[in-house]
Parts: C-alpha cells; sequence; structure tokens
C-alpha cells in the first residue's frame, strides 16, 4: 500500500503543494520558534557564565531578621571581613563590590533606557592591586577618584551621546545629582549589553549610595587551580558570621541566572507559538479538505480497489500513508524555513531598549522532534476522517457513473450537533454577561465559551452555506448577471467543501474582529481612565514604584512660574475586608483644584487621622456610608485601626479606592517621608513645552521621575494596546494566507471537475473573460461566506465577553472599531479575488472542445 | 415563422450555403507519430438542409464537425460560416460567431446541472446578454414539449427530456447552423426518435441548418443528405437516405476493411 501512496503523492503533486505548505508555514512558526529561543536561552548563557567565569563563591549579606535592631541592618561585610576571606586557603584573588541602581540622563536631558531599574546598573569601581577593576575594562579616560567623578559603559555614553568631561544628570532613588563623566569602560554582562546601562562611581560614594561607610554589598572570590567551588563555599562559610552573610558558589549563581534567563526567553516564544497554534488550526481544515477531496477524485479508484480484494483497513492505511509523506515533506521544508525564521526574529524582536543577543543558531532536538511531531501528526490526524471516508466506499461504486447526493440524515445530525453546541456555547458567553468581575474562573468559562462557539459554528457551516450565499448571490446575481449567478451556484454545490474552504477565513476573522473589538473598546476605556477625574494640567509621577520624589521637590513645583497650583499627592495601600485597596493622601484644601471629585455625601474638608473618604464602589462593597466605622490597615502599619468614614466620592481613577489626609498616608508609607505624585495646575490651564521644562527643571531633571501633560497620560495608557495590535494583524495575515492556499486549492479541483462545463460554456458562447469572473466571483462568494460568518461570531464573542471587562472597568462600553472591521472584511473579499487568480487563467484557457472531446 | 430565416438572410448576405470547408486538413503529431484525421475535404451544407455525416470509428467524421463548428483549429485549408472565414478570426470573435451563429447539441447532453431547464436554453441568449424572445422561445419549448418541465433542474430530468432541452438550447438563438455530435448516442430508440423528429422538424418547418455527426443508419434515415468519410476523406455521398440504403453503405465499409 505504501507504493499506492507513493505513487497517489506523485500524482497529485500540484493539489498537494498548497496542503504542504499550509503545514509548512505552521511548522515553520513552531521550529523557528523553538529554535530562536535555544539559541538565545544559550546566547544568553554564554554571557551569563562569562560573567561568572572566574568567581568561585560570592558572599552576600543576608537579609536581616524583622524587627532587627538598627545597628543590624548595616552589611557586616566590611574590609575586615574582606581581608579576612581573602586569607582563606584556596583563595587567589578577593573582589569586594557594592552595586545598586542608577538612571541617568542623556545628553539632551531626557531619560535614558529608563524604566527597568534591574537593567539600570550602578557599581563601584574598586581598583585591584594592580590599580585597575578587572571587571570594568576601561577604554577611555579613568576611573571614578572621587565623588564629582563617573564612568559608563561604552553602550551607556553611545546611546545617551555622552562624552568625557560631559556633566551627566543622574538618581540613584531620590535626589538627582550630577557628575562629571571621567571614563568610559567595557562590560560583558547580558543586563547592560541587552539594552541597559551601567553607572561606576568611586568606592565611598558608591558605599554612600548603596549600602554604608565601608561596606560592601558583596564580595567575590577566585579559586586557586585544584579548590572546587563547592570546597571553597564550605571553607569561607565556616568564616562567616552565620546570620548574617551567606556564601554562594559561582556555577550555583549562573545556573541561577540561567533559569531567570530562560523564563525571560519563555516569553519570546509566547507570541510565535500562538501564530503556529492558529496557523497548524487552520491548516488542518485545508489538510482535511485536499483529503476530502482527492477521496472524492478517487471514489472509482477506491471502488475497484475493494472490488478486487482490497480491505477497508488497507485502503485506509494508503490514505495515512500518503498523509504521512505529505506531513514528512511538509516538515522538513518547515523546519528549513523555520531556521530563516528564527535567524531574523531577534532583529524583529528587539526593540531600542531591549536588545536580543546574537548568538549561532542552536539547533537542538527539541525543535527537530517538535517540528516533525507537529507537521507529521497535524497532518495524518487531520487525514483520518477522510480516509474514513474512503473506507465507506462500496465496491459497486466502481460500476456506478452519477455522484450520489449527500444523504440527508447525515446533514440533520450535523445540524442538531451544531445547534446543541451553538446554544451551549452561546449561552456559556451570554450567562457571563452577567458576571461582575474579570476573575480567573470567568474568564475560563468565557474562553471555554468562545471555543465551543468556534466549533459550533464550524460545525454548522455548511448548513449556513446555503442561506448566506443565496443572500450574497443576489448581489452578486445583480451586478453581474448570469456570470453571477453561476459563481453562486458553484459555491453552493457542494455546501461542505465550500464550508471547509471558508472555514479557514471563519477562524481568522472571528479571531481578529474579537481582538479588535475588545481592544478597541479597552483602548477607548483606557483612553477615558488614564485622564478621568483628573482636574490637573500636569502629572509629575516616579517612573518605577519603588522610588517616591523628594518632598522639598514639591515646593520648588508650586514655585515655579505658571504654576496655580500644586498639590503632593501620597499613594499608598488600604487593606480593608481581605483585599488591598489603594488609597490616595491629599491635602484637603487643594484637593478640588488637581481632581474633579464627585462628593456624594460628607464633606472632604474633615479629612484627617482616622478619617478617611471613600469611592463609592468601595463603599457598596463593604455597606459604608458616611459616619460609618470600618477597620483597616493602611501602608506597611501591620496591625488595623478603626476609621470613620467622613465623605463617600464617586468612582475616580485619580483618586483611587480612598482617601485620607496627607500627613497620615506619608507616616504610614512604604518610604518615609516620600511622596508619589505631584498634581500640578497652571495659570490658565496652559499647556506648553516651557512649561514642562520649567517643571522638569523644578524636579531637577531627574531621570527617574515623568512630567506629563493629560494627553501624555493618554497616551501612554494606550500603549499597552500595540502589542495587542500586532497580534491582530499578525492573526489576520496567517489567515489570510493559509485561507488564500484553500481557496487556491478547492478552486484548482473545483475547476477540475468541471472541465466539459466549461467547455459547454465556451462552446455557446462565453469568452474567456467571462469565464474567469465567474470562477473569480466564485472565490469572493466562498471568502464572503467565511468573513461573513467570522464577523458574526467574533462580534457575538466580543460582546459577552466584553460584559467581563464591563464589570472590572468602569468606564468600559462596546466601541466598534469600525475602520479595522472594514479593512479586514476588505482584505479578505480582496484575498478570495486574488486566489481564483491561477484557477480562473487555468479554466479560462480551457478549450471549448473538451466539452466534446473528454466524453 | 418562415419570415425569421428571411430575416437572418438579411443580416448576414449569403450564398445559400450556410458552411462551408474547403480543402480542410487535420494533422495531429509529426514524424512517426504523424496522424492525418482529415485528407484535404471540401463540403459546403446548404441552408435548411439536414446533412448527416457518417462513416466509420476514427474515420474523423467528429473531427470535421469540430473543425467546420470553430471548435478545433486546422491544419490547412478553410472554413466558413456563411460568409465568414474562421481562420482570419481571433478567440474573442470566434466565441462571439459561436454564440450568436451555431448552436451545438452534445452527445452527452452537456447541461450545466445548477441551472433550470429554462435558465439551460436561455443561456447563450443571457451570456450574451440579450432577452429571449419570448414567442420564439414558446414556440420553441412546446415544439419539444417542456413547457411543463422548465423548472426542473436537469438531474430531474430523464436522458430524452435532457437532450430535448439541449436541442431547445441550440435553437433559442436562431442559429445560422446547428451542430449535432451523435446527438441520440445516449438515448435509447424512442427518445432518440423524437429528438431526431425535432431536429427534422426545425429544418423543415422553421428553415433551420442542422449538421449531424451519426453512426446510427436510422438516425440518418432522417437526414436529407448523408456524406460518407472514411480515412479522412469524402468518399460517398447519398440524398434522400433511407436506414436500409445508409446499412447498405455502411456495410460496403465494413467488407472493405475486412478484405483490405
Amino acid at each position: 500500500m505504501l507504493r499506492t501512496a507513493l505513487r497517489n503523492v506523485l500524482a497529485h503533486k500540484a493539489r498537494l503543494v498548497m496542503t504542504v505548505l499550509a503545514v509548512c508555514l505552521g511548522v515553520a512558526f513552531v521550529c523557528g520558534t523553538l529554535v530562536f529561543a535555544d539559541s538565545s536561552a544559550a546566547a544568553y548563557r554564554a554571557a551569563a557564565s562569562k560573567n561568572f567565569a572566574d568567581i568561585a563563591v560570592s558572599v552576600t549579606p543576608k537579609e536581616p531578621p524583622p524587627g532587627a535592631a538598627a545597628n543590624q541592618r548595616t552589611s557586616v561585610l566590611d574590609d575586615a571581613l574582606a581581608r579576612k576571606l581573602a586569607g582563606v586557603p584556596g583563595v587567589t584573588a578577593m573582589r569586594p563590590s557594592v552595586d545598586g541602581s542608577a538612571t541617568l540622563n542623556a545628553a539632551d536631558g531626557s531619560p535614558l533606557r529608563a524604566g527597568k531599574a534591574w537593567a539600570n546598573l550602578a557599581a563601584a569601581y574598586v581598583p585591584g592591586e594592580d590599580g585597575k577593576d578587572s571587571r570594568y575594562p576601561l577604554v577611555n579616560g579613568h576611573a571614578p577618584r572621587n565623588g564629582e567623578e563617573l564612568a559608563v559603559d561604552s553602550g551607556t555614553a553611545v546611546a545617551g551621546r555622552l562624552h568625557i568631561g560631559d556633566t551627566v544628570t543622574l538618581a540613584t532613588d531620590g535626589p538627582v545629582m550630577t557628575k562629571r563623566l571621567v571614563g568610559i569602560v567595557t562590560t560583558t554582562d547580558t543586563r547592560v549589553t541587552a539594552g541597559g546601562t551601567l553607572a561606576l562611581f568611586d568606592k565611598t560614594t558608591a558605599q554612600r549610595l548603596f549600602a554604608s561607610p565601608g561596606h560592601y554589598t558583596g564580595i567575590d572570590l577566585s579559586a586557586a587551580p585544584g579548590t572546587s567551588q563547592f570546597e571553597l563555599s564550605d571553607r569561607v562559610t565556616a568564616v562567616l558570621p552565620a546570620d548574617r552573610a551567606e556564601a554562594t558558589s559561582g556555577s550555583a549563581q549562573a545556573a541561577q541566572q540561567g533559569i531567570l534567563v530562560d523564563t525571560l526567553t519563555r516569553g519570546y516564544e509566547k507570541l510565535p507559538l500562538v501564530f503556529a497554534g492558529v496557523s497548524l488550526f487552520i491548516g488542518s481544515f485545508l489538510i482535511v479538505n485536499t483529503f476530502t477531496m482527492l477521496v472524492t477524485q478517487r471514489t472509482r479508484e477506491i471502488a475497484l480497489l475493494r472490488a478486487i480484494g482490497a480491505s477497508r483497513r488497507q485502503v485506509v492505511r494508503s490514505i495515512l500513508w500518503e498523509a504521512l509523506l505529505v506531513g514528512l515533506a511538509a516538515s522538513a521544508a518547515g523546519s528549513l524555513l523555520g531556521l530563516g525564521i528564527a535567524s531574523v526574529l531577534p532583529d524583529v524582536l528587539s526593540t531600542g531598549a531591549d536588545t536580543l543577543p546574537h548568538g549561532p543558531l542552536v539547533i537542538g532536538p527539541r525543535p527537530i522532534v517538535a517540528a516533525l511531531g507537529v507537521g507529521v501528526g497535524v497532518t495524518v490526524l487531520a487525514a483520518w476522517l477522510p480516509s474514513r471516508r474512503a473506507a465507506k466506499v462500496a465496491p459497486v461504486e466502481a460500476m456506478r457513473s452519477a455522484e450520489q447526493p449527500p444523504s440527508t440524515t447525515r446533514s440533520r445530525i450535523r445540524g442538531a450537533v451544531g445547534l446543541v453546541l451553538l446554544v451551549l456555547g452561546a449561552g456559556l458567553l451570554i450567562s457571563l454577561t452577567g458576571a461582575k468581575d474579570a476573575s480567573e474562573e470567568n474568564l475560563q468559562s468565557a474562553m471555554l465559551g468562545c471555543a465551543v462557539l468556534v466549533i459550533a459554528v464550524i460545525v454548522l457551516a455548511p448548513l449556513l452555506a446555503a442561506p448566506v450565499i443565496w443572500l450574497t448571490g443576489r448581489l452578486t446575481g445583480r451586478f453581474f448577471g448570469i456570470t453571477g449567478h453561476l459563481a453562486q451556484q458553484n459555491a453552493l454545490r457542494d455546501p461542505r467543501r465550500t464550508a471547509a474552504t471558508a472555514s479557514a477565513l471563519m477562524i481568522s476573522t472571528a479571531l481578529v474582529t474579537g481582538l479588535a473589538v475588545i481592544g478597541n473598546s479597552t483602548g477607548q476605556a483606557l483612553d477615558h481612565q488614564a485622564a478621568a477625574g483628573l482636574g490637573a494640567d500636569y502629572v509629575i509621577s516616579t517612573r518605577t514604584p519603588t522610588t517616591g520624589i523628594d518632598p522639598a521637590a514639591g515646593q520648588r513645583v508650586a514655585d515655579t512660574p505658571g504654576v496655580r497650583t500644586a498639590t503632593a499627592v501620597t499613594d499608598s495601600t488600604l487593606f480593608i475586608g481581605g483585599r488591598t485597596q489603594q488609597i490616595s493622601g491629599i491635602d484637603p484644601d487643594t484637593v478640588n483644584a488637581v481632581i474633579k471629585l464627585d462628593v456624594v455625601s460628607g464633606s472632604l474638608a474633615d479629612l484627617g487621622p482616622g478619617r478617611i473618604a471613600v469611592s463609592s464602589t468601595l463603599a457598596r462593597e463593604h455597606g459604608l456610608s458616611t459616619g460609618g466605622r470600618i477597620n483597616a490597615g493602611m501602608g506597611r502599619n501591620q496591625g488595623f485601626k478603626q476609621y470613620t468614614v467622613v465623605a463617600v466620592y464617586k468612582d475616580n481613577p485619580t483618586a483611587h479606592d480612598a482617601l485620607g489626609a496627607h500627613t497620615e498616608v506619608q507616616q504610614n508609607g512604604f518610604m518615609p517621608r516620600s511622596v508619589q505624585r505631584i498634581l500640578v495646575r497652571t495659570d490658565s490651564g496652559a499647556v506648553s513645552k516651557t512649561t514642562e521644562d520649567r517643571l522638569r527643571t523644578a524636579v531637577g531633571n531627574n531621570p527617574l521621575l515623568k512630567v506629563q501633560d493629560r494627553q501624555e497620560l493618554v497616551r501612554e495608557a494606550a500603549g499597552t494596546m500595540s502589542n495587542l495590535l500586532t497580534l491582530m494583524y499578525g492573526l489576520l495575515a496567517i489567515g489570510v494566507v493559509i485561507a488564500s492556499l484553500g481557496i487556491v486549492n478547492t478552486l484548482a479541483m473545483s475547476v477540475a471537475e468541471r472541465t466539459r462545463e466549461i467547455g459547454v460554456l465556451r462552446a455557446i458562447g462565453m469568452d474567456r473573460h467571462g469565464i474567469r469572473r465567474m470562477i473569480r466571483l466564485e472565490s469572493v462568494t466562498v471568502a464572503a461566506f467565511g468573513t461573513l460568518l467570522g464577523l458574526a461570531g467574533g462580534l457575538f464573542s466580543a460582546w459577552a465577553v466584553g460584559a467581563l471587562a464591563n464589570g472590572a472597568m468602569a468606564q468600559y462600553s462596546l466601541a466598534l472599531p469600525w475602520e479595522t472591521l472594514l479593512l479586514m472584511c476588505l482584505v479578505s473579499l480582496a484575498i478570495g479575488a486574488v486566489a481564483a487568480a491561477v484557477p480562473a487563467r487555468r479554466a479560462a484557457a480551457l478549450r471549448p472542445l473538451e466539452a466534446v472531446a473528454e466524453a | 415563422m418562415t419570415a425569421d430565416p428571411l430575416a437572418m438572410h438579411a443580416l448576414h448576405p449569403t450564398t445559400g450555403i450556410a458552411a462551408a470547408t474547403t480543402d480542410l486538413s487535420k494533422v495531429y503529431g509529426s514524424g512517426d507519430t504523424r496522424v492525418v484525421a482529415l485528407d484535404r475535404v471540401s463540403i459546403a451544407f446548404r441552408e435548411g438542409e439536414f446533412t448527416a455525416i457518417m462513416g466509420p470509428s476514427g474515420c474523423g467524421k467528429s473531427t470535421l464537425m469540430h473543425c467546420a463548428a470553430g471548435l478545433d483549429s486546422v491544419s490547412s485549408g478553410s472554413v466558413r460560416i456563411g460568409t465568414t472565414e474562421l481562420s482570419t478570426l481571433n478567440d474573442r470573435q470566434l466565441t462571439q460567431l459561436r454564440r450568436d451563429r451555431i448552436g451545438f447539441i452534445f452527445q452527452a447532453f452537456n447541461l450545466l446541472p445548477t441551472l433550470t431547464a429554462l435558465e439551460n436554453i436561455t443561456l447563450p441568449l443571457t451570456i450574451a446578454g440579450r432577452r429571449p424572445d419570448q414567442q420564439w422561445l414558446e414556440h420553441v419549448v412546446s415544439m419539444v414539449g417542456l413547457s411543463q418541465r422548465l423548472d426542473h433542474r436537469p438531474s430531474q430530468l430523464s436522458g430524452g427530456q435532457q437532450q430535448r432541452v439541449a436541442v431547445a438550447r441550440a435553437l433559442v438563438s436562431r442559429p445560422a447552423i446547428i451542430f449535432g455530435d451523435e446527438p441520440t448516442g445516449n438515448l435509447d430508440s424512442r427518445a432518440g426518435a423524437e429528438v431526431l423528429g425535432f431536429l427534422r422538424d426545425s429544418v423543415r418547418g422553421l428553415g433551420r441548418t442542422v449538421v449531424m455527426v451519426t453512426h446510427d443508419p436510422v438516425a440518418a434515415g432522417y437526414a436529407d443528405r448523408v456524406v460518407f468519410l472514411s480515412d479522412g476523406r469524402l468518399v460517398d455521398e447519398m440524398t434522400h437516405p433511407t436506414p436500409d440504403r445508409v446499412l447498405d453503405r455502411m456495410k460496403a465499409f465494413d467488407t472493405r476493411s475486412r478484405t483490405s
């Protein structure tokens, strides 16, 4: 049977090419993604092991136990301990380090690659015996020697256009500092080379900033040849004060970083793997369709095989062999294509601030096995259904000429199953519209509902084909006359085939519609939310949650020309009824100038120690009203305290869930004496570059702080949507490509089957143009059918799922992205027309004689 | 109805010849595989005449019809429909000529399965973008006895009924000439007789011109004239044939091929 299968594959090369292409595409995504992940993980690991190459043991201070005395809070890693460690037998070199984080300003005053504390490194330049720090080789200038001097790595210098002699503005956590750039170094630290920054201080300054004078944050030790890391680790541990410091071997550290790197790169796999999944899912319809067509085409041949004694199982096996061969070819081609994808992915995924390491492609067994498994598996599985149908071919059909009409009982079963699924899916989704929040459970039901709905529509599609295409046929018939009419009739001739062909477009259209609608609605809600309730013209806020604004800056902002009011807000948490809410500490006198509060009851003037205001949602959830009392824990204060509610205000994203007096919130804040936001009202509500620059100057050009007007706030909130947009257009592209492959395949088959009919049309006077138009219209009809079903399914799901978002986001309302939807429909229809090009040309080239000759 | 052929004459001034071939040759392949299907065939089909083309299998009778109808290209010689020389036409003009001036009836009926009987009948007019002459359409439809079955799909019709639809389709655009390729080949004798009756009626009553390829002496008996082809050459001709005379003539081919 293998030989029959091989012959069949070769005989239907052209037909199978499309199937191979579709599978190949999915396999390429799988293989490419995995190879890319392996390669970048290897590159990261190589860099990481370089970082730890000559570190045998690292000594780090232990976290002091909670409630430890003040003298225990300082690190025990001082020069005395360092000298003691250097004397441990087997240690050849000892390097103390002082590490922390610092954010720099570029030469033009804008923050440089800011926003990720872990990538904005700062360290001490600790010269060894030769006067140099071996970790940071100097390439230019000299090492920082006092508190006024600074060195950076070459990447940072280039990115920030910083030159030796420049005055650089930077901040570590609080106040802003300026230092003179005196040296440029190189580093192999992957966190820096992958798009971070490095600032080097002299030892004393770094100790003051990140530890305490005379202390270090870590001590690295190198081992003598013949001394193992673990041996040395044990010896070092014996010397350390047990509860204050610990020793970690270099390989353990490298392994730890390796795990971190792995989680990082696994993140990069997600999106391409989603594409792979979608393309394989859509592609499987193409496979089912192709093999069904091949089986139909070969009915007589199969019947003949059965008549001369082939068993059902042999017939099935022959088809599956064929699928296996096709799957193998596709997987091989896909793997090659995948390697190409893997080599360009680093450039595609890298953004300015986030450079992926380049390295040689690592082709491990995992991608190859996955590619083969997925490619062959999907093909064989998808061919299984058609092979069952082939097995049902009765030997007598070899003698029959006319095609049997499809049985009505099957379509009745199909209708029943489809309807049940439809009701299940829709019911599940509709039941969710009553849901109040986007809890994990609700989200899972929503996804399940959508999946069931998609399957229901796929099952029902052949039955829906007739009414939907009848409708579109009225349009094509009106505009294109007989060719339109014939196109409609031809599309309806085999509703199952039409439905299967349209499925690819349907799935991608549904996905894109759903994502587009939810994305657009969420985006608009975020837009509203970002600036909702904000009365201020500017918001100055911190870039990372672990930093605060120097309270003194508040006064400087208020004194800035053009500023009418500046109110400092301290953000903290309020632990109420088992949940953490956000509380804003405000000044009741000035709050009305910067936050548009709609007070339902009570008065904000009564805010004070022990007296808070709550949002109406919070009030409803806990049955609170003005004058009520509630136990809550504020900020780092662990104990509960009774608070009196003095006012209830309508939900306000700027004010958060609760308001408290500024002083009280600040006292309980995580960072003492700090504020998180300064809300600024300008004289006439004016927003200008000058004002913004003045405000920046007022906060000392601190790179840790953001100065944003309302529009920038909105834009920042909308920025989170861009990932979704990429995903959306990616899915649309995949769907369109695979759908067009499917359409080409189906049309080529239809043209081959209808050779004689097309010949008759030519003989009785339809010209080539008419034939071409007929085939093209048929294709567009199929595409329109898929698009319409997908559009309907996607819109319904988006509406139902949107209700969840509605519970979580007060501003959410269904907003249809008309332009995106229109674009999607046009692209889908256009793909129908384009996919028809080759089959239409082939049909038009048929000579009228074939109608007569092929008797 | 007799006015209609006259109207056609006015549009296409003719010499009384509906179609003609002159020294028509058709050669397939080259070298060792060279096959001469038609060898310098010259024949004219007169207007208002029912001609049958006969001959043993492989004599080239189908090829002659295909070439005369503009379905197949010729190797040398000329083919005219009315006064139009086919070799001068490009594909588009040829298509229009087929659409407007030639009717076809095939052995395998070749109706479009997705269209109703009426839609199939009017298809040539629909393609041309013309409205059918309602009177003429009704006349044709009632002549072939399909008035009650116009809404049926081909799959709901018997073979004889399908071929009657095909006859109506060939007649509806009032072509100058109708070509039939074994039109009774797939029918039983009763249905075949009906179809042949319609073809003869369309010649006698409607003044059409019909050329039919057949190997059935009974079918040939309906024609006004029978031409015999053998090995790609025109070998004989018979006017006012009867099935018996045609059968005798065909037997002569058999004996000759047996003795040769």
